[in-house]
């Protein structure tokens, strides 16, 4: 095993839900974030999707994804409060700790403040019984939230114990967010900090960012901004934020290579996280902890 | 007037479902007969029966308990089994519909109306671990029983209490770093208050209490104290605490009745409370000296 805090989406991968997990473990990962996709659409129902899952010996970091949930009315919105609870039970029976909600980019949803924190309060009440945190992400396509600051905006006027803020290192790249923005936040309200690079240069739209988010995305360390991505975890570890890594990439390419390929590409890219960048040494967090000075 | 409506705005904001108390709590288990001996020897009567289904009602003063043994097809309730657990909890509310789409509203999980236990058309949510919390609003001249519960012949429907024993609360066990979760649960959904730590009641020092917005009731939430990390599962209802003026007094009554109580180094009974000893694979109660000032006490 690998660094037991960070892990790999199933997003990443071809191949079957089995073939993922297998390659995952076999890489060294101890836990892996579930496309909601993944397991429902098993080719033998999503009973044997959880069961695939549960018996990988993976730990759930998540599920994937929730979308365009707040800030709707009327019937659509109890529409997608159900969608919201049928997520919310597969993760429980993935035995999965958090959902992965994406600011709304439905353009039925009403930018509307105190419609939003609502929505987000009855999602986390919801996830209450179950266990269940809640993860919410800026998305640069949004009027709701378009980044980590108007999510966690959202996040701190709800004041929910378990809703908190996805940070996509993709996102604070790609927008060029100041990194002062970080310690603004809580470190307790990040409960997920997902990484990946890309390989343009620069981005300057929006549509842009929106097509290298969803087809171009790398490793880290194998993509044009490795300094920056960096800096972004550099800066995470220093207001003391001790959540998970996942890896949240998805690749064209890679969906047409072997799996195994690339979880190898994904275990270099933990090591340069650890190593390189965290500046920890193998094997595990915990038995640093014991020594005194690491980690200073 | 104004003065009036500001109070009714008050208690309005501070106690949105108009709890009312504990209207019954629920105990499930495929043994029912060994669970009566359990209750019969606290001082419980078994008073009626479900007209159609395996669900008795036990009274003691003002406590009703509703022992159920049928089993319901709905994920994330207990099915009954040997051993007996606590199913459900019952609040008497202002108006059970508007309390329960208040909920809903505000994130709960209901119940398919036709799977209830008991038939009747009583609005429930999903608790704690596999429990369920019913909203109830005829309790006073007309009560739910009335319908589908056939009395027991030749019992007194309402046998006095034991030295005064009253619903005092529940306690609920729950994973490491879930108290801000369930004190948003209760909070949000039902205006729970959480007390200071300073604010203890009878011989078990530990977790955190919450005060029912109508001050007559309790919940303690309890963490695990090694830190150990708890499977969902282990989160439940763990046991009733029943108040009591004398609690030496209501302990020698029991005993003589047959009811056994814990003597550990950590736990015995004395003036402020007493553990019974774990029944049936760990049916037990917590008696808790109450006096009407405990109800007063502001968060």
């Amino acid at each position: 095993m690998i660094y037991s805090d960070i892990g790999m989406d199933t997003a990443s991968l071809a191949g079957t839900l089995e073939c993922k997990l297998g390659a995952i473990r076999d890489a060294g990962f101890a836990q892996v974030m579930i496309s909601a996709s993944d397991v429902v659409g098993h080719p033998r129902g999503t009973a044997a999707g959880v069961q695939a899952v549960r018996e990988s010996g993976l730990r759930v970091t998540g599920l994937e994804a929730l979308r365009d949930f707040e800030g709707l009315s009327g019937n659509f919105h109890a529409y997608k409060v159900d969608v919201a609870k049928s997520m919310l039970d597969v993760c429980f029976s993935l035995g999965g700790e958090m959902l992965i909600v994406e600011a709304s980019t439905s353009r039925h949803a009403e930018p509307d403040g105190d419609a939003v924190v609502r929505d987000l309060r009855m999602l986390a009440m919801l996830a209450v019984p179950l266990g269940i945190r809640i993860a919410y992400k800026g998305v640069s396509r949004s009027r709701i939230a378009r980044d980590f600051c108007a999510a966690g905006e959202f996040v701190f006027r709800a004041n929910c114990h378990n809703l908190g803020l996805a940070i996509d290192a993709f996102d604070v790249l790609a927008a060029r967010t100041p990194l002062a923005e970080i310690e603004a936040l809580d470190p307790e309200q990040i409960f997920l900090a997902q990484l990946s690079d890309f390989v343009w240069q620069e981005i300057d739209s929006v549509e842009e960012q929106a097509a290298a988010a969803t087809h171009f995305r790398v490793f880290p360390g194998d993509g044009a901004h490795s300094d920056d991505l960096a800096a972004v975890v550099r800066k995470l570890d220093e207001i003391d934020y001790r959540g998970g890594y996942s890896f949240d990439v998805y690749n064209d390419d890679y969906q047409q290579m072997p799996p195994e390929q690339v979880t190898s590409r994904a275990r270099r890219a933990a090591e340069w996280l650890a190593e390189a960048v965290l500046r920890r040494a193998l094997p595990v967090p915990d038995i640093e902890r014991l020594r005194p000075g690491v980690g200073a | 007037m104004t003065d009036a409506l500001g109070r009714e705005a008050v208690s309005e904001a501070l106690n949105p479902l108009g709890i009312d108390g504990i209207e019954f709590i629920e105990f499930a288990t495929s043994k029912p007969q060994a669970l009566g001996g359990v209750l019969e020897a606290m001082g419980f009567r078994p008073v009626a029966r479900h007209r159609s289904r395996e669900v008795e009602l036990w009274r003691q003063g003002s406590m009703n308990i509703v022992v159920n043994s049928q089993p319901i097809d709905v994920p994330r309730t207990v099915q009954p089994s040997e051993h007996p657990v606590l199913s459900a909890l019952a609040l008497r509310v202002r108006d059970a519909e508007a309390a329960f789409r208040r909920a809903l509203d505000l994130g709960a999980w209901d119940i398919p109306v036709r799977a209830h236990a008991m038939e009747l058309n009583i609005p429930a949510i999903h608790g704690v671990g596999e429990s369920l919390i019913y909203f109830v609003d005829r309790y006073d001249d007309f009560s739910i029983y009335d319908i589908d519960f056939r009395p027991i012949p030749s019992v007194d429907p309402h046998p006095p209490a034991i030295s005064g024993m009253h619903f005092f609360g529940i306690v609920q066990y729950i994973g490491s770093d879930r108290s801000a979760d369930w004190v948003e649960f209760y909070s949000r959904i039902f205006g729970f208050a959480a007390l200071p730590d300073r604010v203890r009641f009878g011989i078990m020092p530990e977790g955190l209490l919450l005060q029912s917005p109508c001050r007559k009731f309790f919940l303690q939430l309890i963490e695990p104290v090694d830190n150990a990390r708890y499977a969902f599962g282990d989160e439940h209802l763990q046991r009733i605490g029943l108040g009591t003026p004398d609690v030496m007094a209501t302990v020698a009554a029991l005993e003589a009745r047959g009811v056994q109580f814990l003597v550990s180094e950590k736990v015995r009974s004395n003036e402020r409370g007493a553990l019974t000893k774990p029944q049936l694979g760990g049916v037990m109660f917590e008696l808790v000296h109450d006096e009407p000032a405990y109800h007063d006490a502001k968060p």
